[in-house]
């Protein structure tokens, strides 16, 4: 097996912006094997010197630390000063709730989702609610901990697709739902103008929640597909940093 | 308090280093050693938020550079060598007051 960097750990454990992640393991890389060539001048074996130079320069818990605090974006320094950083998952969970609510509102009051529809609104309200945790987590995560890795990014971008989706369904079946409905009571007879007008007020209003849902979905995600485009790039960047950058000598970090 | 004070320290060691010339961030560590007879490591890579804190707030200017891999030299600014000599002030003071306390601590 391929022994590992000693900075592959460091890597994995620093949560910074993979921009400023890669500047640090390019600075410490170039330090590490510097220092080496120095120590070896000075008559150390290339095993020993490699180990003195890690143990210099490589970030201990306590340096990483300091380096997080250091280069979370501005507003992740905020939060940290602040103390709002252990509140934020919870400040977007109620930012989400809140929004459902409003969602909700409308919903029974375009749909009458307290009688025969609530089978589709009360999912669609759901829906939106889902979205904009999920939304709130990946924004989070790129504002405040300035670090989404590529593995939950791709989690994070499959469950919106899947939510824009299931709002957009359920959108179209609540419509047809009520649209069939119509029809019955066409064909009955039973619709007087002004249950007509109600009824393509419902039609209008399950079709509508389902699409602002995708839209807001989307357009929500394409607000931070610039800073994941980065990101992408860096991880590349970083992943080719590790693949040229083979260890001299196999050495444990500390 | 003593966190602080050896965060401090630790701080004008890097601009006394840097006061001489501009350095890799490895040549730092060493000369602080070095220059100190041993008395001041700075190991586990506690060098670099020292350094990116000295970046941040302009006392040392740091510079990529190197042919075929980036490599980054820092060197002191007008703000660092004006810190320093405030720093280095400030600690001679606060260590006066300690020696004197402990003379006289001895002394009793």
């Amino acid at each position: 097996m391929r022994p590992e960097h000693p900075l592959a750990d460091v890597e994995r454990s620093l949560a910074v912006p993979p921009r400023r992640r890669l500047d640090l393991l390019e600075e410490v890389d170039a330090d590490a094997e510097a220092l080496q060539a120095e120590l070896e001048r000075r008559g150390y074996g290339p095993a020993q010197a490699r180990r003195a130079a890690l143990r210099h320069v490589v970030p201990g818990t306590e340096s990483l630390a300091q380096l997080e605090a250091q280069h979370a974006p501005p507003l992740g320094r905020w939060a940290r000063g602040t103390g709002w950083i252990d509140r934020v998952e919870r400040f977007g969970i109620v930012v989400a709730t809140s929004l459902a609510g409003a969602v909700a509102c409308v919903t029974i009051l375009g749909t009458g989702a307290l009688g025969s529809a609530a089978v589709l609104a009360w999912p669609q309200v759901i829906v939106v609610a889902l979205l904009a945790a999920n939304w709130t987590r990946a924004a989070k995560r790129l504002w405040i901990d300035g670090d989404l890795r590529p593995e939950l990014r791709r989690r994070l971008w499959e469950r919106q697709i899947g939510l824009i989706v299931l709002a957009v369904a359920l959108g179209a079946l609540g419509a047809a739902r009520e649209v069939y409905g119509a029809f019955g009571a066409l064909e009955a007879e039973a619709f007087a103008p002004p249950a007509m007008w109600d009824a393509v007020g419902r039609i209008v209003s399950f079709a509508a929640l389902g699409l602002s849902a995708a839209i807001f979905g989307l357009f929500g995600w394409l607000a931070i597909t610039p800073r994941l485009i980065d990101d992408e790039t860096m991880e590349h960047r970083i992943s080719a940093f590790f693949a040229s950058r083979l260890p001299h000598t196999s050495s444990t970090r500390r | 308090m003593q966190a602080t004070l050896s965060k401090r320290i630790n701080e004008l060691l890097v601009l006394a280093v840097l006061e001489r010339g501009p350095a890799h961030g490895y040549q730092i560590a060493l000369s602080v050693e070095e220059r100190t007879g041993g008395a001041f490591s700075l190991q586990h890579g506690t060098l670099y938020p020292i350094l990116h804190r000295l970046e941040t707030n302009g006392h040392v200017r740091g510079q990529w550079g190197g042919e075929g891999r980036r490599r980054k030299t820092y060197e002191l600014t007008d703000g660092g060598r004006a810190e320093l000599a405030a720093g280095a002030a400030q600690l001679e003071r606060q260590f006066r007051v300690l020696l004197e306390l402990f003379g006289g601590t001895h002394a009793a």
